[in-house]
């Protein structure tokens, strides 16, 4: 991993944690740890991804009463495969990435509902089909924004 | 894009392993006893997050601070009124109560407490309390806000606690109508996106048909909460149980995301003398 992606997703990680943690901003905000953590895990390999996703699944579950651990294991998965992503796709074109991380937060918010305590998950479709792709878009245009205004050029370079 | 070249056996086996063992460790973690997921959230919140829990707080007090002066002057002539009326009703109530051998009312004590809410997944019908152990508080006390129930703590800790508001799936609790009539049991139902939970008043009997604005308010059945918290107003009949129940859906008195201050109903204070002018705030004493 070199510096400028280090510093990219240690950004987005403080400011994920200053917009949902310090200021409670909840769905409002954009998930920026996820996009951290695809963006990482691509520069780190499967390992290196799943465990950063485990440390930032801790993070998010330190306040999680019910499912404690659905984000644990959500994100651990989602950084190993992301990184097995290395292997098929080379290059980081913005139609790319926009894909790649649309389906990262799909697949983690689908996890997440997977592994949730079944008398508080919300109903799939309403969940799965309608609010975690908005929701997942939405992440995706932060994590663009993000890559363009602070890292332009490949990052891979 | 193209296929990158492969590593080497090795390294790919090193790596499987490792992501593996990352995963298990996941799978573990989701598996833990309930007593050590609380250890590792505790230990979390005091080390890593707690700056970011201290600048919620500070934030959260700072939107209290900024009420509008107007609003509170109002709120406080209300109950400065309603205390000013209460003096002969409670006084009155005393000597009925003599009169008619009732023991006395037992009383709580309220511990006020910022609320501090966090946005991440997994959260969303908990939040925090800067009130803990030390204050008196313990697990399944009361929280209420001005307006009403809010909720019920969950887990203590030295200085702050962690409650659930009432769209947690595991909150219920005791009503009955404001005439004392009809009885029920609250419970949270999901709506098709959070912000459409409400409650749903059930188990009351079928021949007493409420009617749309009814106030609920908690009857102290059960000992977990005090009797006499608003908890919403009946909105429409839900269903019926032919010739048993009736149930109805409730809107809730509080909108548990909008709560930026509210009340711990500590304990019985049968230690602590309550005179009839007492209101609630922090360490004062209400009739339960």
């Amino acid at each position: 991993m070199n510096l400028r992606v280090l510093l990219l997703c240690t950004g987005l990680v403080v400011t994920h944690l200053l917009l949902h943690v310090a200021l409670g901003l909840g769905k409002v905000a954009p998930d920026l740890a996820v996009v951290a953590l695809l963006i990482a895990s691509r520069a780190l390999g499967s390992a290196g991804g799943a465990a950063t996703g485990f440390v930032l699944g801790l993070l998010e579950d330190a306040f999680s009463v019910v499912s404690f651990g659905a984000n644990v294991f959500a994100m651990s998965v989602v950084g190993a495969v992301a990184a097995r992503t290395r292997e098929l796709f080379v290059g980081d074109s913005i139609p790319f990435l926009a894909v790649f991380l649309v389906a990262g937060k799909w697949g983690r918010d689908v996890l997440v509902w997977l592994v949730w305590d079944t008398g508080s998950r919300p109903p799939f479709n309403d969940f799965a089909l309608l609010e975690s792709p908005l929701l997942a878009v939405y992440a995706a245009a932060a994590g663009l924004l993000a890559r363009l205004v602070f890292a332009r050029g490949p990052l891979s370079r | 894009m193209a296929v990158q070249p492969r590593e080497g056996g090795e390294g790919r086996k090193r790596d499987f392993l490792l992501t593996a063992g990352v995963i298990l460790g996941s799978l573990i973690v989701l598996n833990l006893p309930p007593g050590s997921q609380r250890s590792i959230r505790l230990f979390l919140r005091e080390t890593v997050l707690s700056p970011l829990l201290e600048i919620n707080g500070a934030i959260t007090r700072m939107r209290e601070r900024a009420l509008d002066f107007n609003v509170l002057r109002a709120q406080m002539d209300s109950v400065t009124a309603l205390v000013a009326s209460g003096r002969t009703l409670a006084e009155e109530n005393r000597q009925l109560r003599e009169a008619l051998g009732l023991l006395e009312r037992e009383r709580h004590r309220v511990r006020a407490a910022t609320v501090m809410r966090t946005g991440t997944p997994g959260a969303e019908s908990v939040f925090l309390l800067d009130a803990g152990s030390g204050d008196g508080v313990r697990p399944f006390n009361a929280v209420a806000t001005e307006a009403g129930l809010l909720g019920q703590v969950q887990e203590v800790f030295a200085d702050h606690s962690v409650a659930f508001d009432w769209s947690h799936r595991d909150f219920r609790a005791s009503a009955m109508t404001s005439d004392g009539r009809t009885h029920g049991l609250v419970e949270a139902v999901r709506g098709g996106f959070r912000e459409q939970d409400r409650l749903i008043l059930r188990g009351t009997a079928y021949l007493a048909d409420l009617g749309p604005g009814e106030e609920l308010l908690t009857s102290g059945r059960g000992g977990t909460f005090p009797r006499g918290i608003r908890i919403g107003w009946v909105a429409e009949p839900a269903e019926a149980s032919e010739g048993w129940s009736r149930s109805y859906y409730v809107d809730p008195a509080v909108h548990p995301g909008a709560a930026t201050h509210a009340l711990v109903y500590v304990e019985g204070a049968d230690t602590l003398a309550a005179g009839p002018d007492s209101v609630a705030g922090p360490g004062r004493v209400v009739p339960r």
